[in-house]
């Protein structure tokens, strides 16, 4: 039996368990990979103590960081898929099939990207939609791209086509750019970027590649369609919830509930922190401050407890 | 033989390499941004755009999922 399972391995999972080990309380935790979503950025710049560091070291900061701390059992590449209440403990099951017993959980588990769900986006996935444009960008040299979504992903993959891309544009459902002030005036600052505000995207047309983007106008309601050979989809994420989604409270984004001072969801052993939280603010420094907080509450429950 | 496709900031592709180096398995690594030609053939290969594109012995496998290169590789 576990005091503590810690599911994620992004900032919020590490920082818990870099807390929860020097606390000494018995743990584990699982994660299918290091660095949380930021793993595929190209250059992190707000992490603080550090002026910039790619996404793949800052995994690995991380990952060293955890296997620097004695007596904390980790386990990678495997998910957890159920955590459920027995008796005064919880049931882990993961995704290798095995079963885990323990105290409490802290869920770090983040949450992954949202797909447009648009005709076409499925079929041509890989041939012309793209989802990591730190990876994929240099493909599309010398062709006419889109990024949809105008949020810090959606302009930081605007980022990453500028130098091989000859047109982009951007497509954003409301009327305004909604990333960082700064992110925003380097893309406008380049003449291959278009930014196409009030427009939905309705259709990813090609035959065995992508050929064109079919789009809403939303101001006059008409239909318009681009020539293209690249999508780059950055529309936000959804929580990765699904493992206590029948005994645990979520709002209407799929968002764990929690109490913002302890971290606390609405069943007690179970606390969460970071983006798979209903925590404002998704960001690296916050999820990792989050999750220590829980940690905290968690050690201090465990030592009522006993 | 092992070729993986790669462009120069795919962290997948960086993964995949490590996962190479720390297996002791030799790899040719193919950067398709240097050559046009060379994306042509991983484009026909894997037939669409997005790397890594990993062929172990003609078997083709798009990004990096480790148990099946694992598996292909019959590293236990």
């Amino acid at each position: 039996m576990y005091d503590l399972v810690i599911v994620g391995g992004g900032p919020g999972g590490v920082a818990a368990g870099v807390y929860a080990a020097r606390k000494k309380i018995k743990t584990i935790i699982f994660a299918e990979s290091f660095g949380g979503q930021s793993l595929v950025s190209a250059g992190i710049e707000n992490w603080i103590g550090t002026k910039s560091v790619s996404g793949f070291d800052f995994a690995k900061m991380l990952e060293e960081h955890l296997r620097a701390q004695e007596d904390i059992d980790i386990v990678d590449g495997v998910l957890v898929q159920k955590v459920v209440k027995e008796g005064n403990s919880f049931k882990v099951t993961t995704s290798d099939g095995k079963e885990y017993q323990t105290k409490t959980v802290l869920l770090t588990s983040g949450s992954r990207r949202k797909k447009l769900g648009i005709p076409g986006e499925a079929k041509l996935d890989g041939r012309g939609v793209a989802y990591c444009s730190t990876c994929d960008a240099p493909i599309f040299k010398n062709k006419v791209v889109a990024v949809v979504g105008g949020g810090n992903a959606g302009l930081e993959a605007v980022l990453d086509l500028i130098p091989y891309a000859t047109e982009i544009h951007l497509i954003q459902r409301s009327d305004v750019l909604k990333g960082d002030i700064i992110t925003q005036e380097k893309i406008k600052s380049s003449p291959k970027v278009k930014v196409i505000t009030m427009a939905k995207p309705l259709e990813i047309i090609g035959d065995k590649f992508v050929e064109s983007l079919k789009y809403e106008d939303r101001n006059t309601g008409e239909t318009k369609e681009i020539k293209l050979e690249g999508v780059f989809v950055e529309i936000g994420s959804i929580p990765n919830a699904d493992m206590v989604k029948d005994s645990v409270e979520l709002n209407k984004y799929g968002e764990i509930v929690v109490d913002h001072k302890t971290q606390r969801t609405s069943l007690p052993g179970i606390w969460a922190a970071g983006d798979v939280s209903d925590v404002i603010y998704k960001q690296n420094n916050i999820s990792a401050g989050d999750a220590v907080k829980a940690v905290l509450d968690i050690y201090d429950h465990l030592n009522r407890s006993l | 033989m092992v070729k993986i496709y790669t462009t120069p900031y795919c962290v997948y592709c960086k993964m995949a390499k490590e996962f190479f180096k720390k297996n002791n398995v030799a790899y040719e690594e193919v950067d398709v941004t240097t050559d046009d030609k060379l994306l042509e053939e991983m484009v026909q290969k894997s037939h669409q755009m997005g790397v890594p594109v990993i062929d172990v012995n003609g078997e083709i496998f798009v990004g990096f999922n480790r148990p099946d290169i694992e598996k292909a590789l019959k590293i236990s």
